[in-house]
């Protein structure tokens, strides 16, 4: 814990300072099976890249998710937000769809869509940016438990997604 | 003119009785006053066209704020890593639901019925959610606990957490209280379904208590909506029609 009830999370080169009310995970959910392939094949091939999943929300996070928070975004109120960075393979970064340059920091309400949810509930809204950063690529994904206060809820994530710090890829 | 002294003669004997009555109970008053400690000068008497305290400036208002839960220490967030090599961060104070943390180790027999409790349990659910908190990984091996604890189950691995909860040996059981943000009841015993038990029973003593706690906050509220209508209506403390009944007549301010 820090001051003023933030806590932070580092791992991945992907660092956060949650404000209170906030909870969340940075995980590689490939590591367990690098490692089991890793002994499998006794690191004969080159081992998979391991791909950090951030996710942050203001509701109790589920132990098992899916990167774009099924299982999750199920249990969400009309108060609460749910982010998710998802990163892809470094060589993705300077593909057209990674094009756009940083983490997006400031969010327009009125690009969030239901048509954007990865898994469509009454009332959510969402936004799916794809961006590339320190030569890294990233998908964030944003949802919203309340499609007609999307403006206050919009100003909620933008207080996480200015405290995120990705380190440049290796 | 007998009749007349007779009459007024009973008429001052009946006026000194009830002067004698009203300054003892006078002085009564101002001896509890004094007792309480109050700003009454018992020595030196304030003359009969002392000056009344002002009624307090409406900046000065103290309106009464809504009782805080006094039992259960302050509960601690949790931060600390996953089994599977994940940061995480989890909230327990503030939150809509209550959080029970159940502190295991991977070594401890009695643990190990409650991993297997937990596991057939299989349950994630948000209310009361369940986080078992093991020692971090200066103390404990993560391996033992990634090999041990169910998937489907939210672990945290934190040396911190032990020591913020004051835990003296697993298993280990503590009941935060979300929306306070408060320990509801801790304890510890031979299985899950045992502390479980116990849990519940703690926590229907302390929503008894609670009941109690929310009839004097209702009263608070009560008087704070009337003050804030007041306010609203330019009527503050010491305006003249607060003391003034309905017939015109008026009521002695008391400060």
């Amino acid at each position: 814990m820090t001051k003023a009830g933030l806590v932070k999370l580092a791992a991945h080169g992907l660092a956060v300072s949650l404000p209170p009310g906030w909870e969340g995970t940075i995980t590689a959910e490939q590591e367990a099976l690098v490692a089991a392939q890793s002994l499998a094949f006794a690191a004969s091939a080159a081992p998979p890249e391991t791909m950090p999943v951030a996710q942050f929300a203001t509701f109790a996070l589920p132990a098992v998710r899916d990167d774009f928070g099924g299982t999750a975004v199920e249990r969400m109120g009309r108060d609460d937000v749910f982010i998710s960075l998802v990163e892809y393979a470094a060589e993705e970064a300077s593909s057209a769809l990674f094009s756009a340059r940083g983490l997006p920091r400031r969010l327009d309400a009125r690009a969030f869509s239901p048509h954007m949810l990865q898994r469509r509930i009454p009332g959510h809204t969402g936004l799916q940016r794809f961006f590339n950063h320190g030569g890294r690529a990233f998908c964030l994904y944003l949802v919203l438990g309340d499609a007609d206060d999307a403006h206050r809820l919009t100003r909620r994530a933008e207080q996480v997604l200015a405290t995120i710090v990705v380190d440049d890829a290796p | 003119m007998t009749i007349v002294v007779t009459v007024l003669t009973v008429a001052v004997i009946v006026l000194t009785v009830l002067v004698a009555g009203l300054l003892r109970s006078h002085a009564v008053i101002l001896r509890r006053l004094h007792d309480l400690g109050g700003d009454v000068d018992m020595d030196g008497a304030p003359g009969a066209d002392a000056a009344p305290t002002p009624p307090p400036a409406t900046d000065d208002l103290d309106l009464p704020q809504p009782p805080t839960v006094s039992e259960g220490r302050v509960a601690a967030d949790l931060s600390g890593v996953g089994p599977r090599g994940e940061a995480r961060a989890i909230r327990v104070a503030g939150t809509p639901h209550d959080t029970i943390l159940v502190f295991l180790s991977s070594g401890c027999t009695t643990c190990h019925r409650f991993w297997d409790d937990l596991r057939a349990a299989g349950g994630d659910d948000d209310d009361p959610r369940v986080v078992v908190v093991s020692r971090g990984a200066d103390a404990e091996s993560r391996t033992a606990i990634a090999d041990i604890a169910p998937r489907e189950l939210t672990v945290v691995m934190s040396s911190e957490a032990w020591t913020a909860y004051e835990v003296p040996g697993s298993p280990y059981v503590v009941h935060v209280d979300g929306p306070s943000g408060r320990v509801r009841g801790e304890g510890t015993g031979p299985t899950w379904q045992q502390v479980q038990r116990m849990l519940r029973q703690g926590a229907g003593d302390l929503d008894a208590r609670r009941a109690g706690h929310r009839t004097a906050s209702a009263d608070a509220q009560r008087e704070e909506d009337v003050d804030r209508v007041l306010l609203a209506a330019g009527i503050e403390p010491g305006d003249a029609s607060l003391y003034t009944r309905a017939d015109g007549t008026t009521v002695t301010r008391t400060t």
